[in-house]
């Protein structure tokens, strides 16, 4: 039995013998992708815990079961958890680690022992994130957008969330900074750019993201704390300062941030698509140039969050001017999935499901989005349960979606067993159900006027937050049951080969399943498309062993 | 790694071989890394700057008389010591480049004294500050008491010592870094032929320098026309 | 291995140019009225900067980490550009801002609520 980067690990510091350690102090990229995820989705299932003790408090209006007060800290919870501990890190953490090195043909990525040392500054902030709930103060309730100066004047303890969004920030750029260097440097000999995998393409439209935004919001937020502790004024207008400076610099980086979650999660769109069409994918270079266009473009358009903000008018129209731009080159993707599929031989696995799901769900949040990228229409529905379903389809079921399919996809390759099919599509459509009945009805009840971040409302409000309410259980049910699907196929799941999925990108091409240590036996060279199919079957052969084309 | 890494060789169809660049030994890969770390630099103090000159055009007059008071005697040796500490940096770089590990020694041990002398001065220059009453936290400002500067005094100082601040930590990251390198070249990890650490660190330093570059004319020459106290 | 002596010469060259630039720095308030000079001191701090960038850096003849720098740097100039130029400069309702005319409030009114604008 040959070995797997289970059996053996490269450390950080030493040979340590025990395998706990030999896993905390572990470089290899696949383990801290596999640790990134075990606690992302830990904190992922604390924040969906929040999120339903706020859907029971909205079942009935008046207060039922928390006040006023701990329903701004539940919702501050969940936004920064599900935002900066979660989605930020995110697809690029996991599948970025575990994925884009194999991909391009690499043994690692660039700079291993930074990436272990990224991780833990990952989980050190969040730390401190979890530690503001135990102190007196309690945990934040500003939102997790921090807005001055309500963040300023709160008695919660805003200081530690701060520090904590910052640390985490510094760890984003770091792993944007590695992945950057990666992707120039560690190609396969004669992979070009134009022959990556589109995935790989996500990630470093994203990398890009990550490196020249968050600097914004760490500053930021360095300027924050500096205002909190010593008054410093630049914030707060009773010294003259401007709480719309603080707006614009957040959202200079929060918005580029969503592209930051999307694209690597538009990265597994395409590679699912040709993949269970058993077609070329269409339209590659326009796919690719659109990830690069829509981070460039994401930077001009924060603005669509200030209308209502005070602004002059002019910078709204040209606000309102790009963020429609942004919706082309997004559209353009879309165009190029649906061609891909069409007389296509598609294979409905799960993988496939959960990326077509997407496409509806995402449409519905991306053509919203442009509903209040409007300013009009925005003056009335800022800050309504509107924008709250927009950006829920958009996050969770556009990002958390595409990144629940990846985990399907890659299942195997991680874990070399399958899930039992079967149950993981009940686990989809009970996901899919729940969640369009969550978020369709808030939807409505946002454009006839249910405010944002309240936890009473107006009897007329009340039917759509049960239907929410309902949704939610269903949707959460799914969610537990995927888990445990996961769970078995790990445990129990059949072991399957390589290439379950007749897949043609390299990290399909490994000795072993799962794969060893340092990955491919030898480095390929790579004179092929990452995407070639004949009749169906994939036209690049290798030998395992030598890594030379045998087709 | 202690052993000498050997790059794989990669075989396309038609038998010819290609060398993989690994993540070992990547001197560029270090170097590009480096630089994208620094952009991330340029981003931040960009946003700072961005919040100052937006106040500056708010409060164009305010700003004047507030850069007047700053010490621009203690400011421009600050300038020159900086300046002359980039020079003992890549002087060190270039003695370890060719070769002389003692020579880029002693001149890193340079860099580090001009360094302290910069911290050094500095502390001169917040401590009179502080004891002409501005200083972070202190009444001057803070609004709504007798003592109160106007609004754009209030937050020129803000961002005066929120900025030097932040440059004066990144020296003492940088003295830290250097410490380091110097047991990095004590141990023999970082020689004339692996110097990929000692180049980054140089950078840093020069960055560290660019930043000041803009940061001293922007706080302490903008008032230099009226007079003013000059910190005294 | 390089030349150290041949190459040194570079170094203190530019630490020439560098003082003298230094120097016209002080020499600018001279010229200028009080607050016009920031325009002509930036202008001398970005030939400084050129000149570490090219030679202290060594960023001459890299062309990738070029244009990488000037990528960054043309972000950098558009958030000015947008918040400086399209928005503030405009703004509608200056005459009413709180934040520009310094009210000379007394007592404990530290946290007033007023109207924010720019
Ligand atoms: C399990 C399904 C989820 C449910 C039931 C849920 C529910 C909610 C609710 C009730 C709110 C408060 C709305 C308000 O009162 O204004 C909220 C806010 C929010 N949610 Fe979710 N959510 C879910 C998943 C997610 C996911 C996956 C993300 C992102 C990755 C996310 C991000 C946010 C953010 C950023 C806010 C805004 C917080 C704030 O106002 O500061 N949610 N969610
Ligand atoms: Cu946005």
């Amino acid at each position: 039995m040959s070995k797997s980067y289970f059996d053996e690990t490269h450390c950080a510091i030493g040979h340590p013998k025990s395998t706990f350690m030999q896993w905390m102090l572990t470089v290899d990229h696949k383990r801290i992708g596999l640790m990134y995820a075990a606690v992302m989705f830990t904190f992922f299932f604390i924040a969906v815990s929040t999120a339903l003790l706020m859907r029971f408090e909205l079942f009935a209006p008046g207060q039922q079961f928390i006040d006023g007060d701990t329903f701004n800290q539940a919702f501050t919870l969940h936004g920064v958890i599900m935002i900066f501990l979660f989605i930020v890190p995110g697809i690029p953490a996991v599948f970025g680690n575990i994925v884009m090195p194999l991909m391009i043909g690499a043994k690692d990525v660039s700079f291993p022992r930074l990436n272990w040392f990224t991780f833990w500054l990952y989980i050190f902030g969040s730390a401190i994130a979890i530690a503001s709930l135990f102190t007196d103060a309690g945990f934040a309730d500003t939102g997790w957008t921090f807005y001055a100066p309500y963040s300023l004047n709160t008695g919660t303890n805003v200081i530690f969330t701060l520090v904590a969004a910052f640390v985490l920030g510094m760890a984003s750029i770091l792993t944007g900074l590695n992945f950057l260097v990666t992707i120039h440097r560690l190609r396969a000999p004669g992979m070009t750019f134009f022959k990556m995998p589109l995935f790989v393409w996500g990630i470093y439209a994203t990398a890009w993201i990550q490196l020249l935004a968050t600097p914004v919001v760490g500053i930021t937020l360095i300027l924050a704390i500096m205002e909190k502790y010593f008054g410093i004024g630049i914030f707060d207008p009773s010294k003259g300062g401007d709480p719309v400076l603080f707006e614009h610099l957040f959202w200079i980086y929060s918005h580029p941030a969503v592209y930051l979650m999307i694209l690597p999660a538009f990265g597994i769109m395409s590679e699912i698509i040709p993949v269970f069409s058993r077609r070329e994918i269409f339209g590659y270079r326009t796919i690719a140039l659109s990830s690069a266009s829509i981070a460039g473009i994401g930077y001009l358009v924060w603005g669509h969050h200030l209308y209502t903000s005070g602004m002059a008018d002019i910078a709204k129209t040209v606000f309102s001017l790009l963020t429609f731009f942004v919706a082309i080159p997004t559209g353009i993707k879309f165009y190029d999935w649906i061609a891909t599929m069409y007389k296509g031989k598609i294979v409905l696995s799960t993988p496939m499901l959960w990326a077509m799901g997407t496409i509806i769900t995402f449409a519905i949040g991306g053509l919203t989005g442009v509903t209040i990228a409007m300013i009009g229409v925005d003056i009335h529905l800022q800050d309504t349960y509107y924008t709250v379903a927009h950006f829920h389809y958009a996050m969770l079921g556009g990002v958390v979606f595409l990144f629940f399919a990846g985990m399907h996809y890659w299942f195997p390759l991680v874990t070399g067993k399958m899930y039992d099919e079967p149950k993981a599509k009940i686990a989809f459509y009970m996901q899919f159900v729940g969640f369009n009945l969550l978020w369709f009805p808030m939807f409505i009840a946002g454009f006839l006027g249910m405010p944002r971040r309240y936890f009473d409302y107006l009897p007329e409000f009340q039917i759509y937050h049960q239907f929410s309410f309902f949704g939610a259980l269903l949707f959460v049910a799914g969610l537990v049951f995927m888990f445990w699907v996961f769970y078995k196929g790990w445990t129990k799941g059949e072991k399957v080969g390589p290439n379950p999925w007749h897949a043609t990108t390299l990290e399909w091409h490994m000795p072993t399943s799962p794969p060893p240590l340092e990955n491919h036996s030898k480095v390929p060279y790579v004179d092929f498309d990452p995407y070639e199919y004949h009749h169906g079957e994939p036209v690049v052969k290798f030998d395992y062993e030598t890594m030379r084309r045998i087709d | 790694m202690a052993h000498e890494y050997i790059p794989e060789i990669s075989t396309d169809r038609d038998g010819t071989e290609h060398v993989v660049q690994g993540w070992q030994d990547d001197f560029y890969g270090g170097k590009l890394g480096f630089w994208l770390f620094m952009f991330t630099e340029v981003l931040m103090f960009g946003a700072m700057f961005l919040v100052l000159t937006y106040y500056k055009m708010l409060h164009p007059a305010d700003f004047v008389a507030a850069s007047a008071s700053l010490n621009r005697f203690l400011g421009g040796t600050n300038t020159v010591i900086l300046l002359v500490s980039a020079l003992t940096m890549g002087l060190s770089l270039l003695k370890m480049r060719a070769g002389d590990v003692k020579g880029a020694k002693l001149m890193i041990w340079a860099t580090i004294i001009l360094a302290l002398m910069f911290l050094s001065i500095k502390a001169v220059e917040w401590t009179a500050e502080y004891n002409h009453g501005v200083f972070l936290g202190l009444d001057a400002l803070q609004s709504g008491n007798p003592h109160s500067k106007p609004f754009g005094e209030i937050l020129f100082f803000g961002m005066y010592f929120t900025m030097t601040g932040i440059h004066g930590f990144h020296i003492i990251i940088g003295i830290g870094l250097m410490v380091w390198l110097l047991k990095r070249i004590n141990a023999g990890k970082v020689s004339p032929e692996h110097h990929i650490l000692h180049w980054n660190i140089a950078l840093y330093w020069d960055i560290v320098h660019l930043i000041w570059v803009f940061v001293f004319p922007y706080f302490y020459m903008i008032g230099a026309a009226s007079g003013g106290t000059g910190g005294h | 291995m390089i030349d150290y002596k041949s190459e040194r010469v570079m170094y203190y060259k530019v630490l020439v140019g560098l003082l003298l630039l230094t120097a016209v720095t002080f020499g600018l308030p001279y010229i200028f009225e009080a607050g016009a000079d920031l325009p002509a001191q930036m202008f001398i701090a970005v030939i400084k900067a050129w000149l570490i960038l090219m030679f202290y850096m060594h960023l001459k003849g890299e062309k990738l980490i070029s244009v990488m720098g000037i990528f960054s740097l043309m972000i950098v100039l558009v958030f000015f550009i947008i918040v400086l130029v399209v928005d503030v400069a405009n703004f509608q309702f200056k005459d009413e801002s709180h934040i520009t005319a310094p009210q000379h409030t007394t007592g404990v009114t530290k946290h007033v609520t007023v109207p924010v604008k720019h």
